[in-house]
Order: C-alpha cells, then sequence, then structure tokens
C-alpha cells in the first residue's frame, strides 16, 4: 500500500509529466535524427530516408556471406584486377582509387565489407582505406584470421598501452574466442544502437531530476515531521520510498529504451541481431552479436541507472531541497563529457571509463582492462560490479539518512 | 499510561532551546503556553520523535522511546505547525495515506478516513485535492490525520494558528471531542483557545517550565496582582508605558484599563480575578505584548 501512494506521488506531480514528456521526445529526436539524416548515393546521385535504407539493404543482398580466407582472397582479387585498368583508376594527388563503373559496380555495394577486409592489414593505429588491397600479395592466400590475431597481438603490445601479462592473455583469450569465418551482413540498425549508446544520459538525467524530492521535498514541504512520527515513517516508508523511486526509474528509463531503440530498429530493420560485432569493427575482441552486446550493455546501464538512483535518493535524503540534490547531481552526471581520454591506461583514462557518461558508452573496441591483484576485468564487468557495488551502498545509506533526519 | 520527560535538552549551538524540562504526564489536555521562541515547538518535537535531544530521555510507562520504535509511534498522533501535504493528493488520499504510514490495515484505514472526514465536515470535499482547501479545511485535515490511529498522544502544535474566530471555535471543539483518555498537549501562544479545554497548563519560558498547574489553580500565583482603573483618556500613555496593560477599554470620555502588576498601579487601583491571559501577561510582559500586535487574543 505504501508503495502504491509513494509511486503515486511521484507521478501525480506536474514537474514528473513535463520532466518525462521533454526527455522522451529529446530522446526520439536524438535516435531519430539518424533516421532523417541517413543518405546513400548510386549512380544517379543521393538518396534520402527511407528509400535510402531500402537501396542500402538490397545492396547487401550479394555480400551477406561468411567471411572465410577463400572470399576474402577473392575479394581483393577481384579489386586487384580492376585496378590493373588505368580507365578504372583515379588520382587525387596523394592516393589512387577506383572510379566509374568500377566504383558503383563493385566498391560502393561492399565499402563497408572492404573496409573491415582492408583493416586486418593494416597496423594498428592504421587506417589506409583500400590503399593496401592493390598490392596486397595474395601468392599464400589472404591469411585474413591470421592477419586479424596478429593484428590484435600487436595491439595488445603497443607499448602506450602499457598492458601487463594477465591482461594481454585475458584479451587474447577472449579475442580467440571469436568465431570464425565471421557472417557478415545489413547491421545499420545496431551499429547506430551501438554508437548511440551516451544518449540515453538525458533519459537518466530525467530520471534524478523526478526522483530527487522523494525525500528532500518531504523536508522541502514540511511533511517530513508528520510522516516521520508515523508507525512506519522510519522504517516500511522508508523501504516504501526506495522500491517506488526504483520501480519509477526502470520502467520510465525502460520506455526511454523502448523509444531509442525502437526508432531505429523501426526504421533500419532488426536485421543483423545475430551478426558478430567484429563486421563493425574487425579487432573488437568481445565474441558477441549485436544483441548480445546490445542487451550487456544495456544491463551495464541499468546498474549505472540504479546506482544513479541511489545517489539522487542519498542526497535527497541528506539536502534541504530537490534544487540541492540537482545541483551536484547534474556535473556529476555531464562534467566527464568533457573529459577527453588520452588512452585506455592511467589512472585517469581508467577513471574516467568508469564514470557514469563513459559507463553508458560501451567502447568495445578500446581494451579497456582493470587489474586487481591477479584478476583482470574488462571495462563491462567492472563498470557492473562497480555500480552494483555502489547500489549496494548507497541506498541503505539513503534509507539511513531519512531515518536520522532532524526535523528541526 | 505515563509520559516522562527526563532532563530534557536540546541545544543548537551555544543555544539551549530546551533546557532540563522534567514532566511526567497522564492523560488530559495540557496547554503548552509560551511566547514565540520559548521552546514549545522543539519540545513537542522531541516528544514526538522527529528530533533527537542533546540530553535526557522520554519515556512512556518507563521505557525509553528509542527502545519503543514503533511501539511508542504507534500510541503517538502529531500535527505539527504548518504542516506541509501533498498538493496533488485529494483529502481522502491523503488520509489513506496517512492510515498506511500509521500502519492501519485497508478495511480499518478506510473506515478511519471515512469517520474522520465526517467529524471534521470534509466529506463532502474528500475527493477535492488539497491545495484547492482553504487554511482552515487544512488544518482540520491535519488534525483528522493525526486522530487516524487512535492516538493515546496527542501533540498538536499550533493548531488554531491562521484561523479565524470561528475555525476556532469549531477546532477547539474537535479537540475537546478527540481529548478523551489521551494525553493531549496542545501548543499556542493563543490563550484563550487552553482556556477552554485544557486540564492543566504548562508555561515556557527561554527552554524551560516555567510552571505547571492544573487550570482550576493556575491563576491563583496572580491573584491580587491584576488591577482595574479608570483614568482620563489622556493617561493611557503613561500607563501603558510603566505597567503591563492587558486591556483598555473606552466608557464615555474615560478609560478603563486592566494592568498586571505586583502593586497597585494606582490608589483608586482595584483588583479583580485574574484570567489565563492576565497570567501569561505577567510572565511574558513585552514577549506577549508584541505577539499581541500579531494575533488576536480574546
Amino acid at each position: 500500500m505504501l508503495i502504491k501512494y509513494e509511486f503515486l506521488k511521484i507521478l501525480r506531480k506536474k514537474s514528473t509529466i513535463i520532466v518525462m514528456a521533454v526527455s522522451l521526445l529529446l530522446t526520439a529526436f536524438l535516435f531519430g535524427l539518424p533516421i532523417l539524416q541517413y543518405q546513400t548515393y548510386n549512380q544517379d546521385g543521393v538518396i534520402k530516408g527511407s528509400e535510402g535504407i531500402a537501396y542500402t539493404k538490397s545492396q547487401y543482398q550479394d555480400i551477406s556471406v561468411p567471411i572465410t580466407d577463400e572470399y576474402v582472397e577473392k575479394t581483393i582479387t577481384e579489386y586487384q584486377k580492376l585496378f590493373e585498368n588505368p580507365d578504372n583508376v583515379g588520382y587525387d594527388g596523394s592516393e589512387k582509387f577506383l572510379i566509374g563503373d568500377a566504383y558503383w559496380n563493385f566498391v560502393a555495394p561492399r565499402e563497408k565489407q572492404l573496409s573491415i577486409i582492408a583493416s586486418a592489414y593494416d597496423s594498428p593505429g592504421e587506417n589506409s582505406g583500400f590503399n593496401k588491397l592493390p598490392e596486397l600479395d595474395l601468392a599464400n592466400g589472404a591469411n585474413f584470421y591470421q592477419a586479424r590475431d596478429e593484428k590484435v597481438e600487436s595491439l595488445l603490445n603497443t607499448p602506450s598501452r602499457d598492458l601487463s601479462t594477465e591482461q594481454k592473455e585475458y584479451w587474447s583469450n577472449m579475442s580467440s574466442k571469436v568465431e570464425t569465418p565471421l557472417q557478415y551482413g545489413y547491421h545499420e540498425g545496431w551499429e547506430i544502437i551501438m554508437s548511440s549508446f551516451e544518449l540515453l544520459m538525458f533519459a537518466l538525467l530525467a530520471v534524478c531530476i523526478v526522483i530527487a524530492p522523494v525525500f528532500s521535498g518531504e523536508y522541502q514541504a514540511g511533511t517530513d515531521a508528520v510522516i516521520l512520527s508515523g508507525k512506519y515513517g522510519k522504517t516500511k516508508l522508508v523501504t516504501a520510498k526506495i522500491i517506488s523511486s526504483i520501480l519509477f526509474g526502470v520502467l520510465a528509463f525502460t520506455l526511454h529504451v523502448i523509444v531509442a531503440f525502437g526508432l531505429p530498429l523501426a526504421a533500419f530493420g532488426a536485421d543483423g541481431w545475430n551478426l558478430p560485432l567484429q563486421v563493425a569493427g574487425l579487432t573488437i575482441p568481445y565474441p558477441f552479436t549485436f544483441l548480445q552486446a546490445t542487451l550487456i550493455n544495456l544491463g551495464v546501464i541499468y546498474l549505472v541507472l540504479l546506482a544513479m538512483i541511489g545517489l539522487t535518493l542519498l542526497l535527497s535524503a541528506k539536502m534541504k531541497s530537490p534544487y540541492l540534490v540537482l545541483v551536484v547531481l547534474v556535473p556529476v552526471l555531464f562534467i566527464p563529457l568533457f573529459l577527453t581520454p588520452s588512452g585506455a591506461t592511467g589512472a585517469y583514462n581508467l577513471t574516467l571509463f568508469l564514470l557514469p557518461y563513459r559507463s553508458v558508452m560501451p567502447e568495445i573496441g578500446k581494451y579497456i582492462s582493470y587489474q586487481i591483484g591477479g584478476l583482470v576485468l574488462d571495462a563491462l564487468s567492472m563498470r557492473a560490479i562497480l555500480y552494483a557495488v555502489l547500489t549496494a551502498i548507497m541506498l541503505p545509506l539513503a534509507k539511513l539518512g531519512f531515518k536520522k533526519h532532524q526535523v528541526a | 499510561m505515563q509520559l516522562q520527560l527526563k532532563n530534557l535538552c536540546k541545544q543548537y549551538g551555544t543555544k539551549c532551546a530546551v533546557n532540563h524540562v522534567n514532566a511526567s504526564l497522564s492523560p488530559g489536555v495540557y496547554g503548552l503556553l509560551g511566547a514565540n521562541g520559548a521552546g514549545k515547538t522543539t519540545l513537542m518535537r522531541m516528544i514526538c520523535g522527529v528530533l533527537k535531544p542533546s540530553s535526557g530521555s522520554i519515556r512512556l510507562n518507563g521505557k525509553s522511546i528509542e527502545e519503543l520504535g514503533e511501539r511508542y509511534y504507534s500510541h503517538l498522533g502529531y500535527m505539527p505547525q504548518d504542516f506541509g501535504f501533498y498538493p496533488d493528493f485529494t483529502a481522502r488520499e491523503f488520509m489513506l495515506y496517512m492510515a498506511a504510514v500509521k500502519g492501519l490495515d485497508t478495511k480499518t484505514a478506510k473506515q478511519r478516513t471515512e469517520h474522520l472526514l465526517h467529524m471534521v465536515n470534509l466529506q463532502d470535499v474528500a475527493n477535492k485535492k488539497v491545495k484547492s482547501y482553504s487554511g482552515g479545511m487544512k488544518q482540520r485535515l491535519g488534525i483528522a490525520q493525526a486522530e487516524l490511529n487512535h492516538p493515546s498522544i496527542l501533540i498538536l502544535d499550533e493548531p488554531t494558528a491562521g484561523l479565524d474566530p470561528k475555525e476556532r471555535v469549531r477546532f477547539r471543539n474537535l479537540i475537546s471531542d478527540f481529548a478523551k483518555e489521551k494525553i493531549v498537549i496542545l501548543s499556542t501562544h493563543i490563550v484563550s483557545d487552553v482556556s477552554y479545554i485544557a486540564d492543566y497548563i504548562l508555561m515556557m519560558k527561554s527552554g524551560q517550565f516555567l510552571l505547571g498547574e492544573p487550570m482550576e489553580t493556575v491563576t491563583d500565583h496572580i491573584k491580587g496582582k491584576v488591577w482595574e482603573i479608570l483614568i482620563d483618556n489622556r493617561e493611557v500613555p503613561k500607563y501603558s508605558r510603566n505597567f503591563s496593560v492587558v486591556n483598555l477599554h473606552h466608557e464615555n470620555n474615560m478609560v478603563r484599563l486592566r494592568i498586571v502588576s505586583d502593586t497597585a498601579p494606582a490608589a483608586d487601583a482595584v483588583t479583580v480575578e485574574p484570567s489565563l491571559e492576565d497570567l501569561f501577561l505577567y510572565h511574558f510582559g513585552e514577549d506577549a505584548q508584541s505577539e499581541r500586535s500579531d494575533d488576536y487574543v480574546d
């Protein structure tokens, strides 16, 4: 009964409705932007919106195949053959590239796939595009997966990464679990989702704004004295307030997630959910499909959400007004937005990757890991543990804060 | 049932809001009188367990309220001064919510809510949002919620503040109805509110109890110290400067003054029967005079 009323108290406020409406509209706008801005090209010019999406999808029909060594070899050979004809080659003063029909018939339909293939032969940190493909020696085959493995090893051994032996072993081990040959296919919707997770920060902030008055609003309104002197004022009521805040937070956030993911998936289709992440980034070490990675990162985000609810409630229990709560919360959530990591190691970067803003971004290709003694944890696991622990600490502290509140 | 306050103190920095208060309260209506800042609200908050004493203890039937926990709070009904409501709740929802906070089961909560809303004459507007209520209606809802759990200790902090005379009379009657077999502590600085319904008077000044007496004998202390005198209109400022003037009444071209003073203000002054208001003025003097300009004292 108390949970019902506490939930009603949150829902009934005009500010709740306004904040939720604004936040949902903003989320819809931000996640809808890639749909509105989507455009692709064919020989006749630009194709926008749903027509463009349909055209791109149709281009994938012939290239939705397993990327075997043979397939890579065949594709590169074909590229090299086209390159041998001077009529097909353009030059902009710095690099050569395929032009005309050679481009439109061969490169354009598989541009992303070619980039993935070409990236296997680049050194770590290098992005030569298709430049290396014409000269690539295929006498002993393409050895695509061997090249990938060697690139991952080079990445791990880059001195600037400063990874320990245990960390290198951890990542090598994880990367070796990626199933090969990689199945290629259309995955536009999932790629947009994977690259837009940080936009859910606004939803997170909206939840925090709405629940900021859960305790401090009682102090501000002067209702604290009457409820704290009730039989359950310091016991069941506090639990009910926490449960209803979590319930509201999770439901409201889920509504945002549905809008955020629903829009790109509705526009671009859910195709590609079962494709490996490596078709979007060859050296990604996580052996997950797009759906798995999305759900895992979403799980981490829900833990961040719970911890932020915990922090909001703790501040709310300790501060006299909801505005003061937000004065502390907003910087915690948004200052990291302006802090750029300088790498993936070092105390500064490792801390930055654990802050709420960075924690909602999957950053699955950066090999971010944390070592505690002999134990190595990747960023996703570390974030999950950290935010679960923070939630477990902050919620009881919030409870205690209200229980000990003095009406003065 | 006995509520004991033992050496109760509340210190804010160097200021002592409540200073070694001792009392043993059994069922009855206690009028807690004192000027603003006397420590009444602080004392009531401590009794309600929402403010921790700096030292001393509060015991119900010999057991400390910390030890009793929920068992103590289930005996308690509290109407704080100027306490807020949830503006988006209706009166009925607010009552049901408070019933849940007080641990009433759903059936009892509904019954008590309807009964009390009827008692405070809010049943016709029970489904209206509290934000549309007048001050008097909110006060009535405030006392109704305090009474939800049939408390045996009812604490009312300035329940009539801001009400018009008609509402105050209605409120006093309500308190009388609710007061049976309870310890009722009614704080106010409006003397007439307690003079009608209190069985005992507790007078508080600078965080301490100045006196605690049954209503019938409380004014005995100032017998022979309340005077009436008929003077010329032009002499009023002189008397106002030198004495505590309780009342001033124009009679033709003369003015009848009621004065509280240890000595006779004039040779022709006559002593009269003291009232609670005289007692209040006797003890609070200037403080009370200044409050009288803000509040109506009848």
